[in-house]
């Protein structure tokens, strides 16, 4: 008990001279209270209740919806001194009612209202999908590329880069954050995600170099719009890749919350990869290159329909692997008219 | 340093006599001698600074920290002769003599080596010629008549006298061999010790990762929290910290070591017991990298992450961005959570990893340089126990230096007594490195 215990305690038990049993059972009630005010006791007490009501990674969702009502990022970056200071009323009320939609199997991101992609906090609203650290790899592995020069992207001037499927601005906005010479072109066919674009596109002041288009690329309405500038050195996508008959088994947390537009690829996930390939030899530059991620089973079937279709003159140059070991990234290079 | 350094010369007995008839030989054969013997005299020359310094050293201590005394110690003034003499007959030669090119590149190098010393060394002649004509015009004064000029006079020469003292251990630090680490950022590391009394130790490793955090600010360097594992009762049980800025691993390399406390404990399960206990933390210091003197092949390396099963990518939505990084040839581990974004975690545990192995290669460096060195200060395993910090008693006392200072409480806010020490810790490492190099010197004059 600290000295404000104390006080708080002399308060409690009255005029001296009426101990006991009171006092006991009110000291046990009081170390109780006091023990929830602190920031470790408190994420492990809704470590505890996520576990007995079967919440998806307990003990990292409350540690992170109590750092950030802290006012960090993770447990772990929050200052040593605070992990034993207990907690305001208030701040305790804002636990009890961010922990209170994690019970509603509500996505950590959508909790926070923002996350953090290859080091730029962005905000996340429901329904746009939210970002996978696999998408962090595809983003390095653009820029290992550009940095190696091999494709010649953007001689003059930085690369023009066209996303498709931009949710939340995540790959355009990096891809902007660290090749400041760039310029990204974001469509998208979901208003939500043209906004949520939009707006953090205006909190990391990159504004200027993206253009944000509501399109949608299934629709059989003319690219050439799109691109005034003339053709493009580099398309980017995370489309959705998700084998239909697979919807039914994701999570509730993805099931309910999350755009499935973003997510249902159709029947061997290739629709709107197909799309994106069928369309490319009319946006990019000679040898300029799409960089896809995909579903582990997709290069084999990329790499047989690319066979399908010499018109397109597109080839798979190279598949990656995320962190994970699975084949998940895709380099296409266009090699023709 | 000063008992090893007694003992040093009571092993060496003609050390006094030694590096003055070798100086004295080459400056005569100087300039008869061909030009490729010539600079391989200059590098012999070069350790010959260091003989006469051992000299000046042990004179120190000696003379009770006089510090005119030392550098009027005959064989450093024939050194500096020397030394100025050759910086000239350099400069001579640079100007009129026509060498090859290689030559000429090793002589210029040499007299750009030699133009700093030989300017301070200058400056102290000068002074030195000030003084004494001050002195002779105190003789020729009239004591009666012209107090007030003689004590003009003596103030005068008290201030030239300091100034010889400042431009000396300016030609000290010039002479003394460069570290090679000294500039660079550290990552900081506090453990606690795990034997008796396991709270003791991790209020204790609570305490001293304050106390560099404090340091860290009263220096002005930039600390960036990696990793914070807290313990009960307010305690730590390991802590990892970034820490930048201007000389960092020369304050803080000599604070790597184990660090013991002895206090009755004030709270946590020990403090039943009103004893005395005694507990341990350990410090590892290592200096940070830069990217490209540690290269990590990424096939060495095997990265756990949260997901190691499951399908993946969209098809699952986790927020676990822990990573662990594992270095398959050395079995090092660095985990890192610090970061929301998985990507930064693993930038973040690289960084530390290159430390790490950046560690073992200056040890193995450090190792090779120095097969036969015994107990000093820079060369101390990070494994020995270096410091104690006595509650009871008020007291801290570093073991390496038989340094002892009271108030415990001033010197864990990591400022003036802290500094204080590190200085010393730096003053005293200085000296070893001129005994060391006298020590290799004489080995291979054998």
């Amino acid at each position: 008990m600290g000295p404000c215990g104390r006080v708080l305690w002399t308060l409690l038990s009255g005029p001296k001279g009426r101990r006991g049993d009171t006092q006991a059972r009110a000291f046990s009630l009081w170390s109780t209270l006091h023990r929830l005010l602190n920031p470790t006791e408190l994420v492990s007490h809704w470590t505890g209740v996520f576990e007995k009501r079967g919440i998806p990674e307990a003990r990292e969702s409350s540690e992170y919806i109590v750092a950030h009502v802290l006012g960090a990022k993770t447990f772990q970056s929050l200052q040593p001194v605070l992990w034993t200071q207990p907690l305001t009323p208030q701040q305790l009320q804002s636990v009890q009612e961010l922990c209170s939609y994690r019970l509603q199997r509500m996505p950590v991101q959508y909790i926070l209202g923002e996350w953090d992609f290859q080091g730029l906090s962005l905000k996340m609203t429901p329904p746009v999908f939210i970002p996978r650290p696999e998408t962090e790899e595809l983003v390095e592995w653009v820029l290992e590329e550009k940095a190696q020069g091999l494709h010649a992207m953007g001689a003059h001037g930085g690369p023009r880069i066209l996303e498709v499927g931009c949710g939340s601005g995540a790959i355009s906005l990096s891809l902007l954050t660290h090749l400041p010479e760039s310029q990204v072109i974001a469509v998208d066919k979901e208003e939500a995600a043209i906004s949520l674009t939009c707006e953090n596109a205006q909190r990391l002041q990159l504004q200027d170099r993206i253009w944000i288009v509501h399109f949608d690329v299934t629709s059989e309405r003319s690219w050439t719009h799109l691109l005034p500038g003339g053709p493009v050195d580099l398309v980017v996508s995370n489309p959705p890749y998700i084998f239909h008959q697979d919807m039914g088994q994701l999570a509730p947390e993805i099931r309910s919350y999350e755009d499935p537009v973003a997510l249902d690829g159709g029947e061997e996930g290739m629709d709107i990869i197909t799309k994106i390939l069928t369309l490319a030899p009319q946006l990019l530059k000679n040898s300029g290159s799409i960089f896809l991620e995909v579903d582990p089973r997709h290069p084999e079937l990329v790499s047989s329909w690319l066979q399908s279709r010499p018109d397109l003159y597109l080839s798979l140059v190279a598949v990656r692997k995320d962190f994970c070991g699975k084949p998940r990234f895709l380099h296409v290079q266009k090699s023709g008219p | 340093m000063n008992r090893h350094l007694c003992i040093w010369l009571f092993r060496h007995p003609p050390l006094n006599a030694y590096p003055r008839c070798h100086i004295y030989l080459h400056s005569h054969q100087f300039k008869q001698l061909h030009l490729k013997t010539r600079l391989w005299l200059l590098g012999q020359n070069r350790n010959h600074i260091l003989h006469c310094f051992l000299n000046n050293n042990w004179s120190r201590r000696c003379c009770h920290q006089d510090t005119r005394m030392i550098w009027k110690h005959k064989a450093f003034q024939k050194y500096m002769e020397d030394l100025s003499k050759e910086y000239q007959t350099l400069g001579r030669c640079l100007q009129d003599v026509p060498v090859n090119e290689a030559d000429r590149k090793c002589m210029t190098r040499r007299h750009a080596e030699l133009s700093p010393l030989a300017a301070i060394y200058q400056e102290i002649q000068d002074a030195e010629q000030a003084i004494k004509e001050l002195e002779s015009m105190c003789k020729s004064l009239n004591e009666q008549d012209e107090k007030q000029l003689q004590e003009l006079a003596l103030e005068e020469r008290h201030n030239i006298y300091q100034k010889i003292n400042t431009l000396y251990s300016e030609l000290f630090q010039s002479l003394l061999p460069k570290e090679k680490y000294d500039k660079n950022d550290v990552i900081l590391e506090v453990t606690s010790g795990r034997t008796t009394g396991g709270d003791i130790c991790q209020q204790f490793t609570r305490e001293i990762f304050d106390m560099y955090q404090n340091y860290s600010c009263y220096k002005h360097w930039k600390f960036e929290l990696l990793n914070y594992t807290p313990a009960d009762y307010g305690g730590l049980h390991h802590a990892a910290a970034r820490i930048s800025g201007e000389n960092v691993y020369k304050h803080l390399k000599y604070e790597g070591g184990i660090h013991r406390v002895q206090r009755i404990p004030e709270v946590g399960l020990s403090s039943r017991m009103q004893r005395i206990h005694t507990g341990t933390m350990s410090v590892i210091v290592l200096p940070q990298p830069d990217e490209v003197d540690v290269k990590v092949d990424p096939r060495d390396l095997r990265i756990d992450t949260f997901r190691a099963k499951g399908a993946g990518g969209q098809h699952v939505n986790t927020t676990d961005s822990a990573v662990r990084l594992v270095h398959i040839p050395t079995g090092l581990v660095v985990e890192c959570q610090q970061e929301r974004s998985q990507l930064k975690n693993k930038e973040i545990a690289l960084r530390v990893l290159r430390a790490r192995l950046y560690q073992q290669i200056i040890e193995r460096d450090k190792c090779q340089q120095q097969s036969a060195r015994k107990l000093q200060v820079g060369t101390r395993a990070q494994s020995e126990r270096i410091r104690t910090y006595n509650f009871t008693q008020d007291r801290v006392t570093d073991h390496r230096i038989a340094y002892e200072v009271r108030g415990i409480k001033e010197f864990l806010c990591g400022e003036k007594y802290l500094d204080q020490l590190i200085q010393r810790l730096l003053q005293s490492a200085d000296e070893e490195a001129i005994v060391e190099l006298l020590d290799e010197n004489l080995k291979s004059a054998k």
